[in-house]
């Protein structure tokens, strides 16, 4: 199996109710000194086309190894998809809707 | 007392005062500049280049792209250019030998005595000072931006920037930095380069190189500073607000992480050329000249993508520390562990499988995402001051768009001249 790169999905407490008003707080991982997230995976093929779909986003190849810096409503999007999904298997739904 | 500056030689400011300079730019030819240049003017004039009293004239160019040193054998790494187009140079009617004055804005900036006009192949600059001619690095694609025409000869302001708010006070030269230095009573200083708003792991960069700084020297008083000194460029998208990370440099002072006793902050104004190990030889030399004695550099300092080792830059430094005036400290990362409950470092922490690293990148997609960071990764004070930032400076956010870019108020202007 191929390498799988995360989008970390930050979660704030308005994202912190949603996912408990849909039963999934358990989800919510602790990262960086307890700083709650969903992560999300893309594969290569699926990082270098978030990449090239959004151009300000970073693929973060020094530190974490995980895509970083896509915009907000974009983040809320795949996000909205997780929450809908009860998964975090979402990107290529998130793909395929562009 | 002379100054010394970078190579041994003196820092001398080429600034006319007001009475003179009306009169000596009087009948000259004007010619307008671009941003780059006249922070590079600016730059000249007060010092930041010593030994450079000008721009490059064809055998700098070429003892630097050769050999990393200008023609007198003093290390530089870095082209200091100026160029025009062919048409440019006829249309103006200029030739070696002509002083004409540079303007910025449509008032008066510098006189500029042009000694030579050449011409030297742009992909020999990159290679040499990029390592690569790929017109993808930011770098090279600067250089091919270059005209075809090159002037060197040496410059003199005729006119000081107006630096405007919230940045007047972190414009410091090198004569009026050495003098706060001695006022500080500060034996050891050493340069913490940002381009960024701090989070802890860079607090800790800086903590760790004021602890390597302080070595031997007795502890009594404090004696021994941290020069935050933010490059102030230009901007891409995506990047931090200037006015955010200039001022949560200060706020890391201000709320007690620091103290006056320790930690100052300033700007220097430079494009990023993302040159790696040139980039950072050049940011020894300018250190240099602003009186630091030693210079912090982390893991792929000044580079961009994939196009250095991480270490590559330390290693040219060693290999011509001799030669250079400022002591070179090198970091580790910093980073969390859990099971340390602190941000530690790399080479002490051994809970390898717990650590949890984080980088700029990292931090700004949190801020991005709406979330607070814990404080241990990200002072409250920095991250409220950076959402006020966003408010007052970068029109509701704290990352450049393409309104700031259109809208911001600049860093410096140029006056009018006045007598």
């Amino acid at each position: 199996m191929g390498e799988k790169y995360p989008i970390n999905l930050w979660v704030n407490e308005e994202r912190y109710e949603k996912l408990k008003n849909a039963g999934l707080a358990d989800m919510c991982k602790e990262k960086l000194a307890g700083l709650k997230v969903i992560q999300v995976f893309a594969d290569d093929a699926q990082k270098d086309q978030i990449l090239k779909l959004y151009p300000m986003a970073k693929f973060d190849s020094s530190t974490t190894k995980s895509i970083e810096l896509l915009p907000r409503e974009v983040k809320d999007r795949i996000f909205d998809l997780v929450v809908e999904k009860k998964s975090i298997d979402v990107i290529d739904d998130f793909l395929k809707s562009h | 007392m002379a100054e010394i500056g970078h190579g041994g030689k003196e820092i001398v400011e080429r600034i006319l005062e007001p009475k003179e300079a009306v009169e000596r730019i009087k009948g000259l030819k004007s010619i307008p500049v671009r941003d780059q240049i006249a922070k590079e003017v600016i730059n000249i004039g007060y010092g930041f280049f010593t030994p450079l009293q000008g721009f490059m004239g064809k055998d700098d160019l070429d003892s630097v792209v050769k050999t990393m040193k200008l023609k007198d054998g003093t290390i530089w790494s870095i082209p200091i250019l100026f160029d025009l187009s062919e048409a440019e140079v006829s249309d103006y009617g200029i030739k070696a030998g002509d002083t004409v004055l540079l303007t910025y804005e449509d008032n008066p900036l510098a006189i500029f005595e042009i000694e030579e006009i050449y011409t030297y192949d742009k992909k020999e600059i990159c290679q040499s000072v990029f390592g690569t001619t790929e017109e993808k690095h930011p770098g090279c694609a600067r250089t091919y931006k270059y005209k075809d025409k090159f002037l060197g000869g040496k410059i003199t302001l005729v006119n000081r920037p107006k630096i405007n708010p919230p940045f007047e006070p972190f414009f410091i030269p090198p004569l009026q930095m050495r003098k706060i230095f001695r006022e500080k009573g500060w034996q050891r200083i050493v340069a913490h380069q940002t381009r960024n708003v701090p989070h802890t792991g860079h607090e800790w960069l800086m903590k760790g190189a004021w602890l390597q700084a302080y070595g031997e020297l007795p502890i009594e008083k404090p004696i021994v500073g941290v020069l935050v000194n933010a490059i102030i460029g230009e901007k891409r998208k995506g990047d931090y607000i200037d006015e955010a990370i200039i001022l949560t440099h200060q706020k890391l002072n201000d709320a007690g992480y620091f103290g006056p006793h320790n930690h100052m902050v300033s700007l220097t104004f430079w494009d990023m050329r993302y040159a790696g190990p040139k980039e950072a030889i050049f940011h020894s030399m300018l250190r240099t000249n602003l009186g630091l004695t030693h210079h912090m550099f982390g893991r792929d300092h000044a580079g961009v993508g994939d196009y250095y080792d991480p270490y590559d830059a330390h290693r040219l430094i060693i290999s011509v520390q001799d030669e250079l005036r400022i002591k070179p400290t090198f970091s580790m990362n910093w980073l969390y562990c859990p099971h340390c409950g602190e941000v530690t470092n790399e080479g002490l922490c051994n809970h390898k499988d717990e650590w949890q690293k984080f980088s700029g990148t990292l931090i700004r997609s949190i801020v991005m995402d709406g979330v607070k960071p814990p404080r241990l990764i990200f002072r409250p004070e920095v991250f409220d001051l950076v959402m006020e930032c966003a408010e007052k400076y970068g029109f509701g956010s704290p990352f450049v768009t393409d309104e700031y870019l259109e809208k911001r108020t600049p860093v410096f202007t140029i006056p009018p001249l006045k007598a």
